[in-house]
């Protein structure tokens, strides 16, 4: 019995793979891989898989994780070249790994967006430096206004002809999180004006002192 | 794929990846000569649930010059975005319009989806009546499927029907159509395949009616057969069955692998059409069953088996079946489920091996609450057999139990309505009086539907109860249930009436269904989206009245709309069991006495 971590990208069309849809998509996967998986013990057997970070639908990433057990060890550019001969579009697996940090040790996760537009520096500018970032945000119990502005990390700006990239760090795990798109429509408030988001792709997830997750 | 412009609106509807393509199992090809798309008219988690598109599908694409995509209704999120960008219905592997297709062929599951197939077609951009389709030969709008045994109402919007089992007719029609696609028109492409059995098209039928509604004569022209047969595969064990199924990223209805254990049922329950229509009972071997479960499996990565047919416990080798495949499926962790136990067989044995794996509910379907009734229906299980599995299920720690009842049968009295509340009292009973019964709240909840005549059934000439009359009815029921442990779901809706209507209706019903789509009805199966006013208005339009078609009694010398379909099974015996019916009297399964309905024709030798 042993542990594994995978690593693996979320592109494409794959993006519209819901989190619980992923789930199932992943398990299939494994059991067509052919790779020896460990079940669990109880009254109803299942296949151990965990992800320890979920994706919203439609944000790309290129560091999604994946943990699973396999009954024996197994080298790693095997299990990669069985996983991935066995997924659908879009998903590939690039590491395997020992898990070493914990699902809890995860606290930040980075985002490259791209918002439509040909100007928009300034007006990014001026609504990062906002002495308060209100916001709607869902709740169970209805609509709840908070500031985001002590939660928003924007490590870059670039403005290039056609989009707005930005490089955004921010909290993510059981202590809290921060969806991209929860920025994005406070921005587009602020704005005054639809601003479309073109793009949004995970890039990497961090522990404490940003450490990257390993 | 789907087309580029859909990239800026696939975040803004609800389970995106519906309208995505890109699953795992789905077949793309660079180039194909002839393309057929298959519709499924009603949305992606539906379609993706049935088993027919999942043969016909690998079918048509094993060879190497024909693909074959899926394409389904859009949900209105969707629908909505399609329409206001413009965007026209696509197929899901290539993303490209239908309307270039040769083929768009629809699969007619239910009556109620009619209006989807309209819509779907207006969503396509292709002309909806076949007559507007031009001279040019493609793209041929053709259907198969269940209700294509009375395509009348359907008629006037479709090239051309195929009758019976698909697995070789679809491929020869592609054939034909590949020799004559270069040189020939519409018309004679039609003509040609009119040739073919188990192909009917429409447009070479003229139809006469009586002054009182009624068929007088259909009149075939153009070489066309007075009468056309329905295909039947003959030997299960060499036909057609898929290696490998498209598997869909949302969670459908039925979320597992089905292999189809066999065709046909050998019950004749008078009021089910599917009974008839796919006979004569043909099985798979059980070394056949367990070989395509494993590949299926296998290739696919479920966790979840399925063995279907209308009546799985009718195998004769079930428990063969069962005791070879409970091996593998333990092993490599697999649910497997049986959807169609019997009542009168369900026995303790196939019990265990079921029980093996999971307990979830029982779904029985007794029908009828006396066994008055249930005669009439030939819905040959006893008061006993039902006490016996559902003792059988209590012992082996059930304690949910579903009962599916009809309302509006023929001869029906209120003291078989009462019947209905007894019996489920009687099972109420069972359950406490066991003294090593399952810890757990027993829930034994009830379900009436509508009963609605259908063509090639022996109820074929029977009026459709009103709707007072079962509102009547359920009030009855209502009061007669004690229990509180009984839980009774019962709903009323036009529908029944409309699918009455569409079931045996003739050509007229083609401008009714027509108007109806025109005032917003589609997706009329999904209650929420039914409108009953727009189909009235659409009969009343057209001075057509649904209790014509619904709830009137039909005499055995009237000629039906479907009167030249020929699905081997006689109007003869249909007048006989109509007949034995109304007399109580029950028809032995198959497999004990042949009732000589007439579909072992096409095998040569009597079925058992």
């Amino acid at each position: 019995m042993k542990d594994y971590r995978v690593l693996f990208e979320k592109k494409g069309i794959s993006k519209y793979i819901s989190h619980l849809d992923l789930n199932r998509c992943m398990l299939r996967a494994i059991r067509r891989s052919g790779l020896p998986a460990w079940y669990t013990e109880g009254f109803h057997p299942h296949l151990y898989l965990m992800f320890p970070l979920a994706l919203s639908l439609g944000t790309e990433s290129i560091c999604e994780v994946m943990d699973f057990r396999l009954t024996e060890a197994l080298p790693p550019e095997e299990i990669l070249q069985k996983l991935n001969a066995a997924l659908p579009e879009g998903l590939h697996a690039f590491a395997v790994r020992e898990p070493h940090d914990q699902t809890q040790d995860i606290c930040q996760a980075e985002y490259l967006v791209r918002l439509s537009g040909s100007a928009l520096a300034d007006l990014w500018d001026a609504f990062i430096h906002q002495p308060q970032i209100l916001t709607q945000k869902r709740t169970k119990k209805g609509l709840k206004e908070m500031d985001i502005k002590s939660m928003l990390i924007c490590e870059s700006v670039i403005q290039e002809s056609q989009e707005l990239v930005l490089m955004l760090l921010l909290p993510a795990g059981n202590d809290g999180n921060l969806n991209v798109s929860v920025v994005t429509d406070a921005f587009q408030n602020f704005a005054g004006k639809p601003i479309s988001v073109n793009a949004v792709c995970r890039m990497k997830i961090f522990c404490r002192n940003q450490k990257e997750f390993l | 794929m789907f087309p580029d412009k859909l990239k800026s609106y696939l975040l803004e509807v609800q389970k995106p990846s519906r309208y995505t393509g890109g699953e795992i199992g789905q077949v793309c090809k660079q180039k194909a000569e002839v393309r057929f798309a298959f519709c499924f008219p009603d949305i992606y988690d539906v379609g993706m649930s049935h088993l027919g598109m999942k043969i016909l599908y690998s079918l048509i694409n094993e060879r190497k010059e024909y693909w074959c995509e899926r394409v389904f209704a859009p949900w209105p999120d969707m629908e909505n975005i399609m329409r206001r960008e413009h965007i026209l219905l696509y197929a899901l592997e290539s993303g490209e319009e239908i309307r270039n297709f040769d083929f768009i062929g629809f699969t007619l599951q239910y009556e109620m989806s009619y209006t989807n197939i309209l819509n779907m077609l207006d969503l396509a951009g292709v002309p909806l009546f076949q007559k507007d389709r031009g001279e040019q030969i493609m793209p041929l709008v053709v259907a198969g499927g269940p209700c294509a045994c009375n395509p009348e109402p359907l008629a006037d919007f479709f090239d051309l029907f195929i009758l019976g089992e698909g697995e070789e007719v679809n491929l020869e029609l592609m054939d034909l159509y590949q020799k004559m696609r270069g040189h020939a028109s519409r018309t004679e492409f039609l003509k040609a395949a009119a040739q073919i059995e188990g192909i009917y098209v429409p447009s070479l039928y003229e139809i006469q009616y009586h002054e009182d509604g009624t068929v007088k004569a259909i009149l075939p022209h153009d070489g066309a057969p007075s009468h056309i047969r329905k295909r039947v595969m003959t030997d299960m064990n060499q036909c057609y069955y898929p290696e490998h199924v498209v598997i869909p990223f949302i969670e459908p209805i039925h979320d597992r692998i089905s292999v189809e254990v066999l065709r046909g049922c050998i019950r004749g329950c008078r009021f089910c059409q599917a009974g008839f229509l796919y006979r004569p009972f043909r099985e798979k071997s059980a070394g056949t069953v367990c070989q395509q479960a494993v590949t299926l499996c296998r290739n696919s990565g479920y966790d979840e088996l399925s063995l279907s047919s209308l009546s799985t416990s009718d195998h004769s080798q079930i428990e063969q079946i069962l005791d070879q495949l409970l091996v593998y499926t333990a092993e490599q962790h697999i649910n497997l489920s049986l959807p169609s136990l019997r009542i009168d067989n369900f026995s303790k044995s196939v019990m265990e091996k079921v029980t093996t794996i999971r307990k979830s509910g029982l779904t029985f379907a007794p029908e009828a609450g006396t066994q008055r009734l249930r005669d009439v229906i030939n819905k040959n299980v006893t008061e006993e057999e039902v006490m016996h599995t559902c003792q059988i299920a209590f012992e082996g720690g059930y304690t949910t139990v579903k009962l599916y009842f009809m309302m509006g049968l023929p001869t029906e009295t209120d003291e078989d309505i009462k019947g209905i509340a007894d019996l489920t009292q009687k099972v109420v009973n069972l359950f406490y009086d066991m003294p090593d019964r399952a810890k757990g709240k027993l829930q034994i909840s009830i379900s009436t539907a509508t009963f609605v005549p259908k063509p090639f059934t022996p109820f074929e000439f029977e009026p459709q109860a009103e709707k007072s009359e079962i509102l009547r009815k359920q009030a009855v029921l209502k009061k007669a249930i004690k229990s509180k442990k009984i839980k009774v779901s019962m709903h009323v809706s036009d529908i029944s009436q409309m699918e009455a209507a569409l079931a045996r209706g003739d050509r007229r019903l083609c401008a009714v269904l027509y108007d109806a789509w025109k005032n917003g009805s589609h997706l009329d199966s999904w209650e929420e989206f039914f409108d009953a006013s727009r189909w009235y208005e659409a009969f009343q339009k057209n001075q057509l009245d649904p209790a014509f078609y619904a709830n009137r009694t039909r005499s055995y010398e009237e000629i039906m709309p479907w009167s030249h379909l020929d699905y081997m099974i006689s109007r003869k015996f249909l007048i006989h069991e109509n007949q034995k019916a109304h007399q109580a009297q029950t028809t032995a399964p198959c497999r004990e006495t042949c009732a000589g309905c007439g579909a072992n024709q096409c095998l040569g030798r009597p079925c058992f």
